[in-house]
C-alpha cells in the first residue's frame, strides 16, 4: 500500500451561495473555477479526471488524445481500479481542452500511461475515500468499518450495502482527505485483466466521429494548393475557371510560415462541398516563386552523408575510454542507411476553424494542443485567450498531429471567410506536404580483441535533424533526435558516438518510435554482423555483454533515464526461447534476433523472426515472436494490439516504405507509390509478456524498432545482409 | 477574371493574418459586397441536378453535380460519415460500401451512377452492431484507431454474402486492397474466421 499526499488545491472546494443552493466548485490548474448550480445534486466531481452521477455512472475525462492507442480504455481502468467501481458503469470522455494543467493534454512518446498512472490512481482513491466517508456518516460508524466493492460501499460489520450513486451528494459536501491509501498492485482486480475497448461499439457501427467527420453549424469546405517547394512564395493566381465550378464560394491565398511548423504558401478554394473544392482546385492557374532551394534530392543527400561520414562527427554525443585509438585495428566496418518516411495516417490531415471578430474556435485532433494554441496565436495574430479548442478523435496519428501546420493553415483560410471552414488535405497533399521522419546514415566500426570481444565501438550518425525545423525547446538536442546512441546498452570498454547534422529542404517531424528506430536498425544489425564475423552465436554474444552489466544512466541531469541491460537481456532470452532458437531448424529456415529498450517509456522489447529462404533474395516470414517487458500491464489486450500493430507498422518501413525527393519535391503521391503493408503480408505473430511489478511503461512504440534488424539478421543468416531500408531497394522480395 | 494577389517585391507585412486584422474595416465593406455579388448571387441561381438514392433502405433525394463521388454524397450531403475518405483513387479501400450486394469503392462511383441501386453503408449493415461481421470484430477486439474498420467490415460482409466458406485465396484477394495503418491485420484474420464460423452455424 502506498500513502499519497493530496495537493488540496487540485480538488474540490465547497461553498454556499446566498441563494441557498449547493454549489460544487472545483478549482483546477488551467481551469476557471466552475460554479454548477445544482438542485439537490446531480453529480460529484472530486477532480478534473472523473465525475460520478446520482445513478452511479462514472465519467472519466481522458486528458490524452486517442488515436488508436487504447487510452480511452486503459486510463479509465486505472481510475476504476482505485475507485473500486464496476467497470461497466465507467465511460470515457475526451477531457475538454482547458480543464487540465497546461501540457497535460500532450500525447506522444508513449507517455500517456506513465504520465497519468499515479494521477488517476490518486483521483480514484480520493473519490472512493470520500464516498466511504459519506457512507460512514450515514450509518454512524467508523470509516474503518466500511469498504468499497464494485460500485458500492459495504458495512463490513452488518454487511449492509449502498450504491455509490446514492452517496454522491453527501460525498460532494465533504472535505477532501489529506492523504489517501493506494492499493498494492497485488490487490489489483481490474488492472492486468483484458478489457475490450470502451469505444468499440461506436467504431463498429460507424458512429464514431473523427475530426474529418465533424460538422459545425454553417460549415463550408476548403482544399488548398500549396507551393511545391518548402519556403517558396506565391506570385499570382488565376482563379477564373475555378470560380465557375458550381458550389465554389471563394478563393483565398495565404502566406507560409517558417519554424516551427513550416506552413507552405497556399491558395485555398472554399466551397459548399469537399468535391466542389477538389474539382475547382484543379482549375487554379498558379505561379509560384520556388526560391533558391528547389533542386535538392535524396540521391544527393545520401552522397553528402557518405562523403561526410568519414570526417570527424560535428557533435560528440558520447565518449567512454579511448575508442579513437583503435581506429583501423582489427576493425569491422559497415554502413547503414534509412530513408525519409511519412506517417500516412488513414484519416488524412484535416482541421476546422471558425474565426470571429474577437477570436476563433477550432475543432480537430492535436497531440500538442497547448503548443498549437500558442503558435496559432503568434502566426495568425489572435489572442491566446480568444482561441477555443475542441479536441477530436484521430484516425491514426503516429506523431503526425504533434505537428499542427494544418491548424495554422485552417485559421489563415478561415480568417478570410465568415463561416467555419473545414480544411481537408487529400491523400496527395497528405503524402507530399507533411513533416517526414528524417533520413539517416550510419558508419559503424568495431575493433575486436584477441579474446573475441568488442574492444571499441564507434558510431557516426548523419541525419537531417528535426531540431533544425522546429527550433523548439524540446529539440535542442540535435544528436538525440537522430538517435546518436548515447544509450548503447552493451558493455564495451571504449565507445564513441558522434553526430553530423545535414540540412535539407523538406519538413521533418516525429514519427512513431522516432530516433529509436533510427538507431536500433544499425546497432542491432551491426552487433549481429560482428558476432557472425567472430563466429559467435548472436544470442550468446549479446547476452555476454548485457547480463552482467549493471543498470546505467542514459543522458544527464534530471532528464537522465535508467537503462536496464538485464531487462534488455530478459526480453531477448524470452523471444529466443519461444521461437526455438536452440531447436533444430528445417532446411532453408533462418532466425534473426534483435533487442532494445524504449527507455523513455520504460519498456523493453525483443523480436525473433523466422524466415524461409525461397531463392537467393526471396523469402517468406514463417513466424514472428515478440517479447515485451513494460512493468505492470494495465490492459493486456491493448498491449497485444499495440505490439501486433507495431509489427505491421515496422514491417512497412522495413520492406517498402520510402519517401524520395527530387527537385525538392516528394515523388510519392499516395498509397500506390508509398505502399503500406497489406493484409496478405501480415505474418503470424505471437507475443510474450514478462510478468513484472515495476511501474507501468508505455507500449505504443517499443514494439517497432527491433523488427527491421531481426528480419535483416535472419536474411544475413541466410546469406545476404541488407544494410539499407527498405530492403526492397536491395532486391529482396517476399511472399 | 483573374486576380493577382501578391507580387514578390510588394511591401506586405510579414504576417498576412495580422494584415487582415488591421485592414479589416476597409476589407469588410469590399468583402461583403464582392462576396455577395460575385459568389452568392450566381450560386443561388445555379441549379444542381437531383438524384434519388436508396441508402440503407431509405430513399433520399440529393442535389449534386452528377460527377460527385458517392463517397462525398454520403459524407457531406447525407451526413453518413461512417464511410471514410482515405485516398479518393481506389488505393486504400476504406470507403468500401455495398452496392446491390457487391463491395465497391464509394470514391470511384459518381452519384449519377448510383440511381436505382441499393446501397448499404456501415450504418446500415445492422441497426445495433449485430451483423455477424460486426459481432466477430467485437469479439476479436479488432480496432485501434478504427478509422478503416468500416471499410474492412464492408469488404468482408460483401465477400461472405457471395461465399459462406471462402478459401484463403478468396479472403486474401478480398482483403488485400483495404489498408490499415494501425496494422490490425492479425485480428482481422481472426475476426474473419469467427464470422465464417458464425454464419455457418
Amino acid at each position: 500500500m502506498k500513502k499519497v499526499q493530496i495537493d488540496r488545491r487540485h480538488f474540490i472546494k465547497i461553498s454556499s451561495l446566498s441563494s441557498g443552493g449547493l454549489v460544487l466548485g472545483f478549482t483546477l490548474p488551467g481551469l476557471q473555477a466552475l460554479a454548477i448550480p445544482l438542485g439537490d445534486c446531480e453529480f460529484f466531481q472530486p477532480s478534473a479526471y472523473l465525475k460520478i452521477d446520482t445513478k452511479g455512472k462514472v465519467t472519466v475525462y481522458v486528458a490524452k488524445q486517442e488515436s488508436g492507442q487504447g487510452i480511452d480504455t486503459a486510463l479509465p481502468m486505472i481510475v476504476a481500479e482505485e475507485l473500486d467501481a464496476d467497470f461497466r458503469d465507467v465511460k470515457a470522455e475526451i477531457a475538454p481542452f482547458g480543464t487540465m494543467k497546461p501540457g497535460e493534454h500532450d500525447t506522444g512518446g508513449s507517455q500517456s500511461v506513465l504520465d497519468m498512472y499515479n494521477k488517476l490512481r490518486n483521483a480514484g482513491a480520493v473519490a472512493k475515500a470520500m464516498l466511504i466517508s459519506a457512507a460512514a456518516t450515514l450509518w454512524k460508524v467508523k470509516e474503518s468499518s466500511c469498504a468499497a466493492d464494485n460500485g458500492e460501499v459495504v458495512n463490513t460489520v452488518t454487511m449492509q450495502r449502498i450504491k455509490y450513486g446514492e452517496l454522491v451528494c453527501a460525498a460532494a459536501k465533504l472535505p477532501v482527505p489529506k492523504e489517501v491509501i493506494l492499493k498494492s498492485p497485488k490487490d489489483f482486480k481490474l488492472i492486468g485483466k483484458s478489457e475490450k475497448r470502451s469505444s468499440l461499439k461506436d467504431i463498429l457501427t460507424g458512429k464514431t466521429k473523427y475530426g474529418l467527420d465533424l460538422k459545425v453549424e454553417g460549415m463550408v469546405y476548403a482544399v488548398a494548393a500549396r507551393c511545391p517547394v518548402l519556403g517558396g512564395t506565391l506570385v499570382s493566381v488565376d482563379d477564373a475557371a475555378a470560380k465557375k465550378v458550381p458550389g465554389v464560394l471563394k478563393v483565398v491565398s495565404y502566406k507560409g510560415t517558417g519554424a516551427p511548423m513550416h506552413v507552405r504558401a497556399g491558395v485555398a478554394v472554399i466551397a459548399t462541398s469537399t468535391w466542389a473544392a477538389i474539382k475547382a482546385r484543379e482549375l487554379l492557374n498558379i505561379t509560384w516563386d520556388e526560391g533558391k532551394r528547389n533542386k535538392e534530392s535524396t540521391d544527393e543527400l545520401f552522397k553528402t552523408f557518405a562523403s561526410k561520414s568519414t570526417a570527424k562527427p560535428q557533435i560528440e554525443v558520447y565518449s567512454k575510454g579511448d575508442a579513437g585509438s583503435y581506429d583501423g585495428k582489427n576493425e569491422i566496418k559497415a554502413v547503414y542507411a534509412q530513408p525519409f518516411l511519412a506517417h500516412a495516417t488513414m484519416e488524412p490531415v484535416n482541421f476546422i476553424a471558425a474565426v470571429k471578430e474577437d477570436g476563433c474556435e477550432l475543432w480537430g485532433g492535436l497531440q500538442l494542443p497547448d503548443w498549437a494554441v500558442d503558435r496559432v496565436s503568434k502566426d495568425c495574430g489572435i489572442k491566446k485567450e480568444k482561441i477555443k479548442v475542441n479536441l477530436a478523435l484521430m484516425g491514426g496519428a503516429f506523431g503526425r498531429r504533434l505537428h499542427f501546420d494544418f491548424a495554422i493553415e485552417a485559421v489563415k483560410i478561415a480568417q478570410q471567410f465568415d463561416k467555419p471552414v473545414k480544411l481537408i488535405w487529400d491523400r496527395v497533399d497528405d503524402t507530399q506536404f507533411s513533416p517526414y521522419r528524417p533520413a539517416n546514415y550510419h558508419l559503424l566500426k568495431a575493433s575486436t580483441d584477441d579474446k573475441g570481444t568488442i574492444a571499441a565501438w564507434q558510431h557516426h550518425v548523419l541525419g537531417t535533424p528535426i531540431a533544425f525545423m522546429t527550433d523548439s525547446p524540446e529539440t535542442k538536442n540535435i544528436g538525440e533526435m537522430d538517435g546518436a546512441d548515447h544509450g548503447f546498452c552493451y558493455a564495451v570498454p571504449n565507445i564513441k558516438t558522434g553526430y553530423t547534422p545535414v540540412d535539407f529542404n523538406i519538413n521533418r517531424g516525429w514519427l512513431r518510435s522516432v530516433d529509436i528506430c533510427v538507431n536500433t536498425f544499425p546497432v542491432e544489425s551491426f552487433i549481429d554482423e560482428v558476432a557472425m564475423k567472430l563466429k559467435k552465436d548472436p544470442l550468446q554474444f549479446r547476452l555476454s555483454m548485457l547480463e552482467n552489466r549493471p543498470d546505467f544512466k542514459t543522458g544527464e541531469g534530471p532528464g537522465a533515464l535508467t537503462q536496464s541491460p538485464a531487462r534488455i537481456a530478459g526480453v531477448l532470452k524470452l523471444a529466443a526461447e519461444k521461437i526455438g532458437w536452440s531447436a533444430p531448424r528445417k532446411s532453408n529456415h533462418y532466425i534473426g534476433l534483435a533487442t532494445h529498450s524504449f527507455i523513455f517509456a520504460k519498456a523493453y522489447a525483443a523480436h525473433a523472426i523466422e524466415i524461409e529462404l525461397l531463392a537467393p533474395k526471396k523469402f517468406r516470414i514463417v513466424k514472428v515472436v515478440a517479447a515485451i517487458d513494460c512493468g505492470v500491464v494495465i490492459n493486456p489486450d491493448g498491449l497485444l494490439n499495440q505490439m501486433e500493430g507495431g509489427l505491421a507498422f515496422a514491417l512497412t518501413q522495413t520492406l517498402k516504405g520510402e519517401i524520395t525527393i527530387q527537385n525538392s519535391r516528394v515523388m510519392q503521391d499516395g498509397f500506390f507509390s508509398y505502399e503500406l503493408l497489406r493484409y496478405d503480408e501480415m505474418p503470424p505473430v505471437e507475443i510474450h509478456v514478462v510478468d513484472s511489478k515495476e511501474d507501468p511503461g508505455g507500449v505504443g512504440e517499443v514494439g517497432l524498432s527491433t523488427v527491421a534488424p531481426a528480419l535483416c539478421n535472419a536474411l544475413a543468416a541466410a546469406g545476404q545482409r541488407p544494410r539499407n531500408l527498405p530492403i526492397r531497394n536491395e532486391g529482396f522480395s517476399w511472399v | 477574371m483573374s486576380m493577382s494577389i501578391l507580387k514578390k517585391d510588394s511591401p506586405v507585412p510579414e504576417n498576412s493574418c495580422i494584415m487582415y486584422q488591421r485592414e479589416k474595416r476597409f476589407a469588410i465593406i469590399i468583402f461583403v459586397i464582392s462576396c455577395y455579388q460575385l459568389f452568392f448571387l450566381p450560386f443561388q441561381t445555379t441549379c444542381m441536378p437531383k438524384f434519388n438514392l436508396n441508402v440503407n433502405n431509405k430513399q433520399y433525394t440529393v442535389e449534386a453535380e452528377a460527377d460527385m463521388p458517392l463517397l462525398w454524397v454520403l459524407r457531406d450531403l447525407l451526413d453518413l460519415t461512417g464511410t471514410k475518405y482515405g485516398c479518393g483513387v481506389a488505393s486504400c479501400g476504406v470507403c468500401t460500401v455495398l452496392m446491390d450486394g457487391n463491395a465497391i469503392y464509394s470514391c470511384q462511383r459518381s452519384v449519377g451512377s448510383c440511381v436505382n441501386k441499393k446501397i448499404i453503408t456501415i450504418e446500415g449493415l445492422s441497426e445495433d452492431g449485430s451483423h455477424p461481421v460486426q459481432k466477430a470484430w467485437q469479439k476479436a477486439g479488432v480496432p485501434q484507431c478504427g478509422y478503416c474498420q468500416p471499410g474492412q467490415m464492408m469488404a468482408v460482409a460483401a465477400m461472405l454474402e457471395k461465399n459462406k466458406k471462402p478459401s484463403d485465396d478468396t479472403i486474401n484477394s478480398a482483403m488485400s486492397n483495404v489498408l490499415c495503418r494501425c496494422g490490425t491485420y492479425h485480428r482481422i484474420k481472426k475476426a474473419i474466421q469467427l464470422a465464417i464460423e458464425e454464419i455457418n452455424k
